[in-house]
């Protein structure tokens, strides 16, 4: 029987999937309901806001921190 | 990116929508022919309009071939087609017995003449008071007072950009009239939200608005305005009589705007000689700046700069600025004032370094023009006449969630470069940006587009392969399929409805 | 064959933590440990069995070294005076103002010729601004190089500081107060704020007032403010060591620059003309601006002109020195040091001048009139980008002072070095210029000469050898009238204070490239060595066509999903190993070395990552150096990458990061590197600096960062640039290389193979990593310092050892195939090698001294 089920299509690089899946298998799966393919997800409406900002925080470890213009050295 | 076009641009966007009957009423007025003239026409337009002014008898199109190298073919296609929009010209159709001609149209070419010959009663160029001027009132007391004007508009819009810490830019407190913020919110160039102090949040047009030369940005809103007037009558006043005299109203409108760039800087002018519907539009261009009336004498009114120099072409435009920075130099401990002449100030010149380590400095003083450079810079220190931030992936990536784009700060960068830069970039060859630091701001939008989501809904476990295929295509077909894997059996639509009619009705069929 | 591992477990949990922390908070806590190539060799070993005593006293006063300089740095290291509020101006506030929070300084009035001046002042932190483009920027430039730290250089304005530090350089080089100030009211576009006024008043009051000074062999304190010279007396701690018998204080007067001629320098050539030149220059002033190129001319001539000026002295035994200076900085008037070697007449002068022919540069002689500006050698640091001359600065000097020198570096490959540029620009003698290392103890034949050794030779501590015994008496039994510090950044402060302590030398010349440190020691420094004399402006340099132009460019490489999912999954140990591993990046790697080497140029590759230094050199098929390999198997590599057309890449691992000279190099690719360190990014760019080609039409070198995107790399690759960054260099980010897939015979080109280098990645490096660390720093704790666990029977003072000798293990003990390969890499060179047999290495007599040397050494123990 053909199901139709609510939730929010994540379209992404593989990178960005990859820190999407790694997040999701570090919290009990509680984001991903399906892995769809290469570059999409299908995730749960409830927690795309959460996902989101646990990524964001992923990518800052990438990225230089802006320094105070104080530019004490 | 040249401003200058994209503000003519806007313009004859908004006059190519009129009919031509309106056209005709324009052309009415003396002034109105005349400010199109001189503002809207390419070089070689003019050429055609002057010669075909005194012409006793229509003109063979043919001829025109005679006057235009055939190199220059295209050219003469495209002053032609501008003119024909304009209806400034008509040209007989094309015809087997008779060949094309071209002449102009009998308005535009009678009020054309007027113009320029002067005379007539038409009082197309205003009507100068006879009343006694207060002598205080001068040409750099207009300046100061249409800068304060316009700026407070643009600290309106620049404002409703939330600043982080301590509350941004809270300098202009009141702002502009409530019918001015009401016009820019109609105009869409804020909109209401309640995370700002402000009440109201920049949108993309906004920024875009923020972002041109100040002239353009008088244009955008008087449309906005005219507008906004066509449609509150066209509502308000359903019968048709009354629509044709709303539209009859914007058309007076339109002819008292480029009537008033016709007007002489510093001059007084009658207000008694105005009609009505011109009188009505007082208040809102005092709103705006672009004129002044004293208030013990409101027979009187002055043209500012910013309305003098509505019709002004491309390189005058400077006067706008250039004008300004006169009026900054009356402000007694502001930076201009000190050994910069207004021909040499840093607003006529491009004002902002960008460095390669991404550091800003902007040569200016203008609380504008900072508060601009704030909504993608970290602002760090402020000297008189000077500037310094630096542009961060925070603050890019900030201007980016609000909807400016990496290309406008890029390009407003490009434009507002400092002589310095562009006379270095002169002498290597090379672009007057850092590349790398153009590079990076790309980048840095790039970042935000590594994740995009949709809500909807994940269609799966399909009885058969014949009842993915078939949902699935219908699905595309209505034009609602996001994503579908043919190995998994699965698709993704946006929206669900249509789709389960679809399957009830199917199942019924079979 | 699994590694042998030596070091205790507590060790290596300890080496953890510090690695640990250094992932969370890169910067500061950046592990430093030896460099294992140095280490190799005996006699570069770090002396950890330093006495209990000494060791307390090296805390001492270290912490209150630490503690002097917090003095200085409360309010974030900046000048912070009182605020004074009566006396502020009043701010005016518009629409903008709130932008910039509290650093609004609009209401400063500008000065009505404000845009002929090329200076703005923030009041409250002292930045200043400086417009390069204006017609005073040079005369600028050279001011505030001498009173400010500068900040960002890159090409319209630039930031300097003013710090308490750089006001101690700016007095210590001569300059008053009242010079400073009025130079930068000269220079400011608005007037100087009265609290910038009070500011430097109050930071040089008491700086430069005393001075120690060597005269005829005894010290003296010296002050031109009598008043200061009676506070010191009347100080319980001072008064009491003043020599007893030597009256009262002595008066005489201030020492000016006089006859004193730099060798080398246009001076030099005619001294004669000299006086005459500054009448002329002096006749030239007069205008609110100094128009003279060099303020310092006017400043010393100014000196001239005033009534001579008085200074007083009182005698303090040589065994008192470090207790007065100790004393001094604690009530706030750090001695300087200066020495008069112009009236030194006990100490034997030394026959040595520069070679006829040789002529330095004008920032050479900019940075050594620094040192010399009023006839006496100051102490201090000079700093000038990697291939800009540093060791000719040293030669100079050397030259100029005339007494004994000796010369203290990082290793002894650098010490081979330096007594051959000796040899190259000055006259000495060659029995005058002696080596004291492992291998080579010898002394000099005459009654003075010059010593060059390594740091670790002169503090070490523990049995030593006879010879080195009898080596040390000499050293620490004599005299020297100059200290030449090499590489000054990368040696702990507590060395300093060891090899100070233990050495007598009346002046100070501390040389390095950047004086930058990841930990906060840099300050100790100051008064260790003396103040920063000068830094060179790096752009500057390369358009003056002194050092390479330079390209740099970062390339992104993303990390097939593969490894993408195993670096999320992974320790920091192997996140580390994998990113370097990313076949993306192998094939950029790839793609550049065949572009570089097809353009002619001879290219170093960079890898911190052991393991992935051999895996991509064994695969690509280059020859390669890193700590393991042996000094002879060195020579042979450097050699042919020097000399042999066929041989134009080179991998090295980061002991190749400073002191290696090879000015052939013309294109550098760092496939990994040490976290953010910015002085490693610094050193690296100076590999290419000095490429001989250089001052060809349109030569520009290359500087490649390899990342993998989206791990920490990205981070770390930008923190490192910051300072090349503000040095005015431009990072170009390169997404996507053209053509890349159409490389031939590219690497790990299908998912198959990618596959099978992860799963040979992880396996290989499952086991042992933690052994594997090879860190850039020569000397440095390892992670916790002190406090850490140490075994039973073997002692480690700073774990250096420890490490030291893991990583000469870690040449047999990685893994046996590898190795294996290696050689036969590395050996088809040999083989060559022998085929041009003698030309090859006839051509370097550095080489083959080196090689004699290890022979001798290893017939001697053998």
């Amino acid at each position: 029987m053909v199901k139709a089920v609510r939730g929010v299509l994540v379209e992404c690089e593989p990178a960005i999937k990859s820190i999407l899946v790694h997040i999701d298998s570090t919290h009990h799966h509680e984001f991903i309901i399906d892995d769809l393919d290469e570059t999409h997800l299908f995730v749960k409406e409830t927690m795309l806001q959460v996902l989101k900002q646990k990524l964001e925080e992923r990518l800052k470890e990438t990225y230089r921190p802006e320094e105070p213009l104080e530019d004490s050295e | 990116m040249s401003s200058v076009g994209q503000q003519s641009y806007q313009l004859s966007d908004y006059l190519e929508k009129l009919p031509g009957t309106t056209f005709r009423k324009l052309y009415q007025q003396p002034s109105t022919a005349f400010a199109i003239f001189r503002r809207m026409l390419p070089p070689l337009a003019k050429v055609f309009v002057q010669a075909l002014l005194y012409m006793p008898s229509p003109l063979l199109l043919a001829e025109l071939d005679v006057w235009v190298r055939a190199e220059g073919k295209m050219q003469r296609d495209r002053a032609l087609s501008i003119l024909r929009s304009l209806h400034i010209v008509q040209i007989t159709p094309p015809g087997k017995d008779k060949p094309q001609e071209l002449q102009l149209t009998t308005n535009f070419k009678n009020s054309l003449r007027l113009a320029l010959e002067g005379g007539g009663s038409h009082n197309s160029f205003g009507v100068p008071s006879t009343l006694p001027v207060d002598p205080r009132i001068d040409i750099a007391y207009l300046d100061s007072y249409a800068r304060r004007k316009w700026e407070d508009i643009l600290h309106y819009v620049v404002n409703s950009v939330p600043v982080q810490g301590e509350g941004g830019g809270g300098g202009s407190v009141g702002g502009p009239k409530a019918s001015v913020k009401d016009l820019l919110l109609i105009g869409r160039l804020v909109e209401r939200r309640h995370d700002t102090k402000a009440g109201v949040g920049i949108t993309q047009a906004g920024f875009t608005f923020l972002l041109q030369e100040a002239n353009a940005q008088v244009w955008t809103l008087l449309l906005l305005w005219l507008e906004a007037a066509d449609r509150a009558k066209g509502a308000a006043e359903q019968g048709k009589a009354a629509a044709a005299a709303a539209k009859t109203d914007s058309i007076d409108m339109l002819s008292f705007l480029f009537m008033l760039a016709s007007l002489e800087l510093g001059r007084a002018y009658d207000t008694d000689a105005l009609s009505e519907t011109r009188r009505n539009m007082l208040p809102a261009l005092v709103d705006f700046g672009l004129i002044y009336i004293p208030r013990e004498d409101t027979r009187q009114y002055f043209p500012t700069r910013l309305a003098t120099t509505l019709t002004s072409s491309a390189s005058s435009l400077r006067s706008v600025s250039s004008g300004f920075s006169a009026a900054a130099a009356n402000n007694p401990g502001d930076a201009s004032s000190l050994g910069t002449t207004p021909e040499t100030s840093a607003a006529a010149k491009g004002s902002v370094i960008v460095e390669t380590n991404y550091r800003l400095y902007a040569y200016t003083s203008s609380p504008l023009q900072i508060a601009v450079l704030a909504l993608f810079t970290q602002l760090n220190m402020r000297f008189a006449g000077m500037a310094t931030g630096r542009l961060t992936r925070d603050s890019i990536r900030r201007a980016i969630s609000f909807g400016i784009t990496a290309d406008q700060i890029i390009s407003y960068l490009a434009s507002h470069a400092h002589e310095q830069m562009v006379r270095a970039a002169a002498a290597t060859g090379r672009p007057v940006l850092p590349p790398t630091v153009v590079d990076q701001i790309r980048l840095w939008q790039l970042e935000n587009e590594r994740m995009r989501t949709s809500a909807g809904f994940l269609f799966k476990d399909f009885d058969s392969l014949e009842e993915y295929v078939s949902l699935s295509s219908y699905a595309e077909e209505i034009g609602v399929l996001v994503w579908k894997s043919d190995k998994k059996r699965m698709f993704y639509a946006s929206k669900f409805e249509q789709l389960r009619d679809y399957l009830k009705s199917r199942k019924k069929a079979e | 064959m699994p590694p042998k591992r030596k070091a205790p477990s507590g060790q290596t949990s300890a080496a953890k933590a510090g690695r640990a922390s250094a992932m969370s908070t890169p910067g500061p806590a950046t592990p430093r440990s030896v460099d294992s190539s140095i280490m190799s060799d005996g006699d570069e070993d770090f002396d950890e069995d330093v006495s209990e005593a000494q060791r307390e006293r090296e805390e001492l006063l270290s912490k209150e070294a630490d503690e002097f300089v917090n003095k200085f740095t409360l309010g974030g290291k900046r000048l912070q005076g009182q605020k004074d509020d009566a006396g502020r101006e009043v701010r005016r506030y518009d629409a903008a103002s709130s932008f910039f929070r509290k650093r609004d300084f609009s209401h400063l009035p500008l000065k009505p010729d404000h845009q002929n001046r090329p200076l703005w002042i923030d009041p409250d932190n002292c930045t200043i601004v400086l417009e390069r483009f204006n017609p005073l920027a040079e005369q600028a430039t050279d001011f505030l190089i001498t009173i400010a730290e500068p900040k960002s250089r890159p090409t319209f304005l630039h930031e300097y500081s003013l710090t308490p530090h750089s006001l101690y350089a700016a007095v210590s080089v001569g300059l008053r107060p009242r010079d400073i100030i009025n130079t930068l009211e000269r220079f400011l576009k608005t007037s100087l704020p009265d609290i910038v006024r009070k500011k430097i008043e109050e930071h040089t009051r008491s700086f430069g007032k005393v001075k120690l000074v060597l005269k005829h062999n005894r010290y003296f304190v010296e002050s031109a403010d009598a008043e200061v010279l009676q506070i010191l007396l009347k100080d319980k701690v001072i008064g009491s060591l003043r020599v007893q018998g030597s009256s009262d204080i002595t008066t005489s007067y201030a020492p000016t620059m006089g006859g004193l001629v730099i060798p080398g320098t246009q001076n030099a050539a005619g001294v004669r003309q000299a006086d005459l030149k500054e009448g002329e220059k002096k006749s030239g002033e007069g205008g609110e601006v100094p128009n003279e190129a060099d303020l310092f001319a006017t400043l010393n001539e100014e000196d001239d002109d005033d009534d001579k000026e008085a200074v007083h002295a009182f005698e303090i035994s040589d065994a008192d020195v470090e207790t007065v200076q100790k004393r001094c900085l604690d009530i706030g008037y750090p001695i300087l040091e200066e020495y008069d070697f112009r009236n030194d007449d006990v100490n034997a002068n030394l026959e040595i001048d520069l070679r006829p022919n040789t002529q330095i540069r004008p920032y050479q002689e900019k940075s050594l009139s620094k040192m010399f500006g009023n006839g006496r050698a100051k102490s201090g640091i000079i700093v000038l980008p990697c291939g800009a001359g540093k060791t000719l600065v040293g030669i100079t000097a050397a030259c100029t002072i005339k007494k004994g020198v000796i010369v203290l570096c990082t290793s002894s490959m650098s010490v081979v070095q330096w007594r051959q540029e000796f040899l190259k620009w000055s006259n000495i003698n060659p029995d005058d210029i002696a080596i004291f290392t492992a291998e080579s103890k010898q002394k000099f034949s005459g009654s003075t000469g010059i010593i060059v050794t390594t740091y670790s030779m002169v503090t070490n501590s523990r049995e030593r050898s006879h010879d080195s015994k009898k080596m040390m008496d000499f050293l620490r039994g004599r005299e020297w009238g100059l200290m030449l510090l090499d590489e000054v950044h990368v040696v702990p402060a507590e060395m300093f204070r060891r090899v100070i302590s233990s050495i007598k030398s009346h002046s100070k010349l501390g040389l390095t490239a950047t004086l930058l440190r990841e930990d906060d020691k840099i300050s100790h420094l100051n008064f260790l060595i003396g103040p920063k004399l000068y830094e060179a402006n790096w752009m500057e340099l390369s358009q003056q066509g002194h050092i390479a132009k330079v390209q740099c460019a970062e390339v992104w490489c993303p990390m097939p999903t593969e490894f993408y999912d195993e670096y999320l999954r992974a320790n920091a140990r192997m996140k580390r190993t994998l990113y370097a591993m990313n076949p993306r990046k192998f094939q950029a790697c790839q793609y550049l070395i065949n572009y570089h080497e097809s353009r002619g140029d001879k290219i170093i590759v960079f890898s911190d990552e052991l393991y992935s230094l051999k895996q991509y050199a064994l695969k690509l098929k280059k020859v390669f150096i890193y700590g393991g390999t042996s000094q002879s198997e060195r020579m042979t590599v450097l050699e042919n990458f020097q000399h042999n057309p066929d041989v134009n890449t080179l991998f090295l691992s980061k002991i190749g990061d400073t002191s290696l000279d090879l000015p052939e190099a013309t294109c550098l690719i760092q496939i990994s590197s040490h976290f953010g360190s910015r002085r490693q990014e610094a050193q690296r760019l100076g590999r290419i600096l000095r490429a001989k080609r250089r001052n060809d039409e349109g030569f520009n070198a290359f500087f490649y960062s390899l990342v993998s995107k989206d791990t920490q790399e990205m981070y770390y690759s930008s923190k490192r640039q910051a300072f090349l960054v503000d040095q005015g260099y431009a990072f170009k980010v390169i997404t996507q290389l053209a053509n890349i897939e159409k490389t031939p015979d590219l690497a790990f080109a299908t998912p198959q193979e990618c596959r099978e280098l992860l799963q040979r990645t992880l396996v290989d490096n499952e086991r042992g990593v933690e052994d594997e660390i090879e860190t850039d720093d020569l000397f440095g704790k390892a992670g916790g310092g002190r406090g850490r666990g140490r075994g039973s029977g073997k002692k480690s003072g700073n774990g250096v050892r420890r490490t030291a000798g893991m990583l000469s293990e870690l040449a047999g003990g990685q893994d046996m195939a590898y190795i294996e390969q290696n050689k036969a890499a590395n050996k088809a060179l040999k083989a060559k090698g022998k085929k041009g047999a003698a030309g090859a290495e006839g051509k370097s007599k550095f080489f083959k001294g080196i090689q004699r040397e290890k022979e001798k050494a290893r017939a001697r123990t053998g």
